[in-house]
């Protein structure tokens, strides 16, 4: 009963990832990404891992999405300057 | 297992699942609120956690988690600033999160009592309340002009 | 002329320093675990970096 919080956290994340997975846009896949952070600091909470969930909030919660969207963005930017070349 | 982490359990659960369902389907607008909301699921859950587990370390997880969460959601409005969002129910979900997260730390404040600790689980609940109604504000779009998005 | 503005313009940005330095070091104080002296001596020195730091912010954030 006691190992009910860490099944719940572990639910979260192999749903949560295999929804990022089954993502087809990047940019709604970050969105998934960042909840899958969150939700992994919680995991490694409960297992009795709090510097490790410190350090996976600093990087899950708000660097992860911002490499990807910037990524993306350039991207993007890129592709319609080339569109608009041809 | 101490009716903390039973309440973070549920906590956990609920709107967790919630969160996922909104953060992984529907429209970009929905998903953007959910991603939001998530900072806010998430912060009592760890709070209710390190009371459980009676460790007061543990809080400086809410803690880091209050400050970087709305500062992600803003990443979110200000690189997805072409497809706009202001949907109907981001006000109803924003206040009833608040009202969770105010709910949660009043509860833990007042299981820990007055002192040091107290202070530090109400700067947690402001950071925590404050920028989840800045993040929900930068989403419906109110500050486009500030943003320059 | 710089010279007669001088001391009014020094006790502000001295107020203003100490202002940032007590909220600072206040929040030092809320958040960490154990209350002891090389904790006190360490954060007065983070709250007087971050007072100088955060002054230089705000004039940034004002001038634009």
């Amino acid at each position: 009963m006691s190992d009910a919080v860490t099944v719940v956290a572990l639910l979260l994340v192999a749903a949560s990832a295999t929804a990022a997975v089954a993502q087809r846009d990047p940019a709604r896949q970050a969105l998934v990404l960042s909840f899958l952070g969150m939700v992994l600091a919680v995991l490694f909470t409960v297992l009795q891992a709090p510097d490790v969930g410190l350090s996976q909030l600093a990087v899950g919660s708000a660097l992860t999405p911002l490499l990807i969207m910037l990524s993306v963005r350039k991207v993007r930017r890129r592709g319609r300057t080339k569109e608009e070349r041809t | 297992m101490n009716g903390w982490i039973l309440a973070a359990t549920v906590e956990l659960g609920g709107g967790g699942a919630a969160a996922l369902w909104g953060v992984a389907t529907g429209p970009p607008a929905r998903r953007l609120t959910a991603q939001n909301l998530t900072t806010s699921v998430v912060c009592p859950a760890l709070l209710l956690l390190a009371q459980g587990y009676a460790r007061p370390a543990y809080v400086d997880l809410a803690l880091l988690l209050a400050l970087l969460g709305p500062v992600g959601t803003l990443v979110f409005a200000r690189l997805l600033s072409g497809e706009q969002v202001s949907g109907p129910n981001v006000r109803g979900a924003t206040w009833t999160a608040a009202g969770l997260d105010a709910a949660v730390v009043v509860a833990v404040c007042a299981a820990v009592g007055p002192g040091r600790s107290m202070v530090k689980l109400l700067l947690i609940g402001t950071l925590l309340i404050g920028g989840n109604i800045i993040a929900s504000r930068a989403l419906a779009g109110g500050f486009r002009g500030v943003g320059g998005g | 002329m710089t010279r007669r503005t001088a001391p009014r313009a020094f006790l502000l940005a001295a107020g203003e320093l100490l202002a940032w330095w007590a909220g600072l070091a206040l929040l030092w104080l809320v958040l960490i675990t154990t209350v002891d002296t090389l904790e006190r001596i360490v954060g007065a020195s983070c709250a007087a970096a971050g007072a100088l730091a955060a002054r230089a912010g705000r004039r940034a954030v004002t001038w634009r």
